[in-house]
């Protein structure tokens, strides 16, 4: 972690007090550090269970159970390609592939010059003007396979 | 110069079809007065553009920032009421979509907004419950368990505390009503969970949204600051807390039971009922949990009394079903009409066939662990019971068209992939049950499956219905063992098979 990891992660910590009355919400806090440092780094794991009065063990469980909590940094942008049946039905696998192709990398991989993080997510609602495609913040609908290269320019 | 008022969808979907595309070409422009509505639903016209002709609303279909001068000249619109999509449906829940700005409250009092609270705080607890009893709604997120025995229970037991948490973890794949309730009219899932909270005396009132759904999320939480200074939180002698709250990415926490295990920042893991969360839920207390399109029914039924809901659809399914059309057919989009229409009347009335180049091969009803259906199934009318006796689901109303184009044994692995990425651990013939399942299916798909493999996923379908607590695990085989049952021949083209043969 750098010096701004570390005052992030006091701050996001400190926002999660007082402790409520049932016990930690574990889930919150790890949302709030992801917010403030873009991911929850591992080694943040014993910081996080004394702040909240919680075992490694169950802050660790939570952070590996759910899949939009990450544990790594991404590239500068993130592109997610929805995999819901509609977009499959839709040719979103083809959309999937021209867009590994274009980037060259993997599911779950960086780019090497960090530009693109590259990631397939469940269903996100935007089924009937499906195939989609999320980048940052910004949902693409209707994507067509030959359309990539010239999307991503927008992404630089 | 007179400016001409347009109504554009602000919706998720509507702005992934390019409706932020015509807001930022036209924001600017003197001669046009932009209102950001929700969507109608017909999402194959989006974007739409609307305004105010003589005789109501005309809309422009599919448009680009260049059909500007054609739209405030007046030319080409067509009247919103004739358009056939909209005019066969029967709108209720959905009755103001694409035609109020989400967060106007006054705009959804004038529509007879919160007359259903109204009525609701002018009966007794028990009075409410016998309304939602006589108007025979059934959950729609999925388990269409009748809503007023969980609001008896949990009005019936004496707790200092209770709650009522709206479950807004859209998950399963082709659905997108709740999204849109949250985004479109969100005091319309305020009011309802209002309703509920009166009823069984709840203090505190949750809604957890999925990630996946920020836009949602905002509104949501603008919509109870706006209910909150119009003083509608505001109970006799006490106010109703209502907090927005994200999750972060797990199908199962659809699942009430691990739902409020993450709403109290644990791993989303399914419990056994009972007990069941309306008599011991959220931290130990009664909780209602409720799909968002179940609360977003309610303030109709107090409205209009449960008569009038229980008049619609057929005798087992009450009401109104909002279906969500997605994948191959020419018109994707929300269709609201009561139970009973078949398969194939809302495919052809409302889906418009298939989209250009398309031939039909199957639908699926009711999410990832919903049945597939082959052209000669489609007369099945579409309500709870028909698609229980064919051991299929409804749902939360996800139908998604496949073409000739799909591999059914890819689907089938995609469908096992998926239970095994999403399975909460809990129950071992889903954890492991849904990996295995996956491997045979790659076996198959790599030309080296056998029809012992037939029989072992089969068996393993078995084990994982009869022994999981959940429909993750007891749903999963469905939608493989349909695709078996009706694409048989492409499960059995492996060389294995051949050489057996």
């Amino acid at each position: 972690m750098t010096t701004r990891d570390r005052s992030g992660l006091a701050e996001a910590l400190e926002a999660c007090r007082p402790l409520p009355p049932d016990g930690p919400n574990i889930l919150k806090a790890l949302l709030a550090v992801q917010s403030a440092l873009g991911h929850v780094p591992p080694s943040a794991i014993p910081q996080i269970a004394q702040a909240l009065g919680a075992t490694e063990a169950q802050i660790a469980g939570v952070l590996s159970y759910y899949s939009d909590l990450r544990t790594q940094s991404t590239g500068r942008h993130l592109i997610r390609v929805c995999t819901g049946e509609s977009c499959m039905a839709n040719q979103g696998g083809r959309v999937f592939r021209a867009i590994q192709d274009h980037v060259g990398v993997a599911a779950g991989r960086t780019t090497s010059e960090g530009r693109f993080t590259l990631e397939q997510m469940s269903c996100v609602g935007n089924c009937a003007v499906s195939p989609t495609v999320m980048i940052d913040e910004d949902l693409h609908g209707r994507v067509i396979h030959s359309d990539i290269p010239s999307l991503l320019e927008h992404y630089r | 110069m007179k400016m001409t008022r347009l109504y554009l969808s602000n919706d998720t979907s509507s702005l992934a079809a390019g409706a932020g595309r015509l807001a930022d070409a036209w924001n600017e422009r003197p001669e046009v007065q932009l209102i950001r509505t929700s969507s109608r639903g017909a999402f194959f016209l989006e974007p739409m553009v609307e305004r105010d002709m003589l005789n109501g609303r005309e809309a422009w279909f599919n448009v680009t920032p260049e059909d500007l001068p054609r739209i405030v000249g007046g030319i080409g619109g067509t009247p919103v009421t004739k358009l056939p999509f909209l005019q066969q449906q029967t709108r209720c829940t959905f009755a103001n979509f694409g035609i109020t700005e989400p967060l106007a409250l006054d705009a959804y009092q004038m529509k007879g907004g919160m007359k259903g609270l109204t009525a609701a705080w002018n009966l007794s607890p028990q009075a409410i419950v016998e309304e939602l009893h006589i108007s025979r709604l059934r959950g729609r997120g999925g388990a269409a368990f009748p809503v007023w025995k969980k609001w008896q229970v949990a009005q019936l037991i004496e707790a200092e505390q209770k709650y009522v948490v709206a479950n807004a973890d859209e998950g399963d794949a082709g659905t997108y009503c709740d999204r849109m309730v949250m985004e479109g009219d969100p005091f319309r899932l305020i009011e309802g969970m209002l309703i509920c909270a009166r009823a069984i005396g709840a203090t505190r009132g949750y809604i957890y949204c999925r990630y996946e759904y920020p836009a949602a999320a905002r509104t949501m939480k603008f919509a109870i600051q706006k209910a909150l200074e119009a003083g509608l939180l505001d109970f006799d002698d006490y106010p109703f807390d209502l907090e927005v709250v994200v999750g972060a990415g797990s199908y199962v926490c659809g699942e009430e039971t691990a739902l409020l295990e993450s709403l109290e920042g644990r791993r989303g893991v399914v419990l056994a009922k009972p007990p069941y969360p309306a008599e011991s839920g959220l931290y130990g207390k009664p909780t209602v949990v409720s799909n968002v399109l179940t609360f977003a029914s309610i303030p109709n039924i107090l409205a209009k009394g449960g008569a009038w809901h229980a008049a619609l659809g057929t005798e087992g399914s009450c009401g109104t079903m909002a279906l969500q059309l997605g994948g191959r057919v020419k018109q994707p989009g929300l269709v609201e009409v009561p139970f009973g229409l078949t398969l194939r009347e809302v495919l052809d009335r409302f889906g418009g066939g298939m989209a250009i180049g398309s031939r039909f091969k199957a639908v699926q009803v009711g999410g990832p662990l919903g049945s597939l259906f082959p052209e000669s199934q489609l007369d099945i009318p579409i309500c709870y019971d028909a698609f229980a006796n064919a051991g299929a689901i409804l749902g939360h109303g996800g139908i998604v068209v496949y073409d000739q184009e799909t591999d059914m044994v890819e689907l089938a692995r995609h469908f096992m992939a998926f239970t095994a990425d999403e399975s909460c651990g809990k129950c071992t013939p889903c954890r492991i049950g849904s990996v295995r399942g996956r491997e045979i299916l790659e076996r198959i798909q790599s030309g080296q499956g056998t029809a012992e493999d037939l029989i072992l996923l089969s068996d393993l379908g078995e084990t994982m219905k009869t022994a999981s607590l959940c429909a993750l695990g007891g749903r999963a085989p469905y939608p493989v063992e349909t695709a078996i049952e009706h694409f048989g021949e492409e499960f059995r083209q492996g060389a294995k098979f051949a050489s057996r043969a």
